[in-house]
């Protein structure tokens, strides 16, 4: 999973809805860009905004997530159909939308966006699922781990014939299945003890700001697809 | 929505994610990325099956890859049939049952993405499927069918084994635990 990392590059330092919100304009304006140059355009675009904010694991995520990807359009495209600029087309299109969402999640905290959420008077349901799943799902992780190792110290195989790694599914799954389902009454406890639920409005310490950087960067990317609008059409 | 359900939502979530762990420890051809949302299904119906499938795909196309972002309506669907059919057809009655409608689900996820797959990613998705998919290409199988076809082998695979494992984890449920959540004696075909 891609994780926060601290910084003070631009999209650090912006508001949380901002970066979503320029992401979203920068990965429909790959779509609206005319190919196969508009699409080529904006990737190298989205290259310069992650260097410009200091986010190289976005940028390594992307490349480890797009080399296969780009390997098996050039194959399919490229040598079994004969048009290799589809491949770079698609290829942009794609590698642009994993680095921009990555770059945003990797400059983002998650506590931020909630907070942001918050601020908005979003439903505390909306800000809690989301938190709670970002905490829950390494914890799941860590189990599902630790319940594979316990079940092959009992004698399960989970290497060998297919069949018998059919047959593993079930040991290793109605174990974390049903040790998660018994933590949910533990939860709306929990929940319930904090005034989830109740009237009251809820309010946030410290509300993300915007400033002038956050007006920059919304007219860049209103900018950008007004932009790959009119160069379609143009 | 209710604090149980709102507790029971991250928690379904969680288990789509962890189990492509299982899967990748046992090197299986499926993914099983929907045993949270079908079991939700199952145990509080189509609304909260919806949400979790929403939440799960946002997650995923968020902070794993934002490529899956483009699958999110084959996860809402996933969510809205399983919903119905624990509703209306107590699917989890049975093995046979509930491995039968996973197929029939099979059938309408690979109608739903291969478009996707398609016209969004040149028929390009995750490997195994690709590979399937170029194979077919080379023995001269226009695109579409080809993507199709690979589609289709997968997901089918994929959905009736989901049921399977949902099915199983239903029978294992103590019935403590299932006392807490109403619709599930509905769905294993227990109660009126």
């Amino acid at each position: 999973m891609i994780r926060h990392v601290e910084g003070t590059g631009i999209l650090h330092r912006i508001h949380p809805l901002t970066a979503f919100g320029l992401a979203v304009s920068i990965s429909t304006s790959v779509f609206v860009a005319p190919p196969p140059l508009g699409p080529v355009a904006v990737l190298a675009g989205t290259v310069i905004l992650a260097v410009v904010s200091r986010l190289p694991s976005a940028l390594g995520r992307t490349v480890v997530v797009s080399v296969p990807f780009w390997g098996f359009l050039l194959l399919i495209h490229g040598l079994l159909r004969h048009d290799p600029g589809r491949a770079v087309v698609i290829g942009s299109r794609v590698s642009t939308v994993i680095l921009v969402f990555a770059a945003v999640v990797t400059a983002v905290q998650p506590a931020r966006l909630v907070d942001a959420l918050a601020a908005l008077r979003a439903p505390f349901s909306v800000g809690y699922v989301f938190s709670a799943t970002l905490l829950v799902v390494p914890r799941l992780r860590d189990r599902a781990r630790a319940i594979s190792e316990a079940q092959q110290c009992r004698g399960l195989r989970v290497a060998g014939s297919p069949l018998g790694r059919i047959r593993a599914v079930v040991p290793l799954t109605v174990p974390l299945v049903l040790s998660a389902l018994s933590e949910v009454d533990e939860r709306a406890v929990a929940l319930a003890t904090r005034g989830v639920g109740g009237r009251a409005v809820r309010t946030v310490l410290h509300p993300p700001n915007a400033g002038g950087l956050d007006v920059a960067m919304g007219i860049l990317g209103v900018g950008i697809l007004v932009g790959s609008f009119f160069w379609r059409v143009g | 929505m209710t604090l149980r359900l709102l507790a029971l939502v991250p928690l379904a979530v969680g288990i789509n994610l962890a189990m492509g762990q299982i899967v990748s420890l046992l090197a299986l051809p499926v993914y099983l990325d929907t045993v949270g949302t079908v079991l939700v299904a199952a145990l509080a119906g189509p609304w909260a099956a919806l949400a979790t499938g929403l939440v799960s795909q946002l997650i995923l196309g968020l902070f794993v890859n934002s490529v899956l972002l483009a699958f999110l309506l084959v996860q809402l669907l996933v969510a809205v049939y399983a919903g119905v059919m624990c509703c209306h057809f107590r699917v989890f009655r049975s093995a046979p049952r509930a491995g039968g409608s996973g197929l029939v689900l099979g059938i309408l996820a690979a109608s739903a993405s291969w478009p996707i797959s398609l016209l969004v990613f040149g028929g390009v998705t995750s490997p195994g499927v690709t590979l399937v998919t170029a194979v077919l290409g080379g023995l001269g199988l226009p695109l579409r069918w080809a993507v199709y076809v690979a589609s289709l082998a997968t997901d089918i695979v994929d959905k009736t084994a989901t049921f399977l494992v949902v099915y199983a984890v239903l029978s294992a449920l103590p019935g403590r635990l299932a006392g807490r959540f109403p619709a599930a004696a509905r769905a294993r075909g227990v109660a009126g």
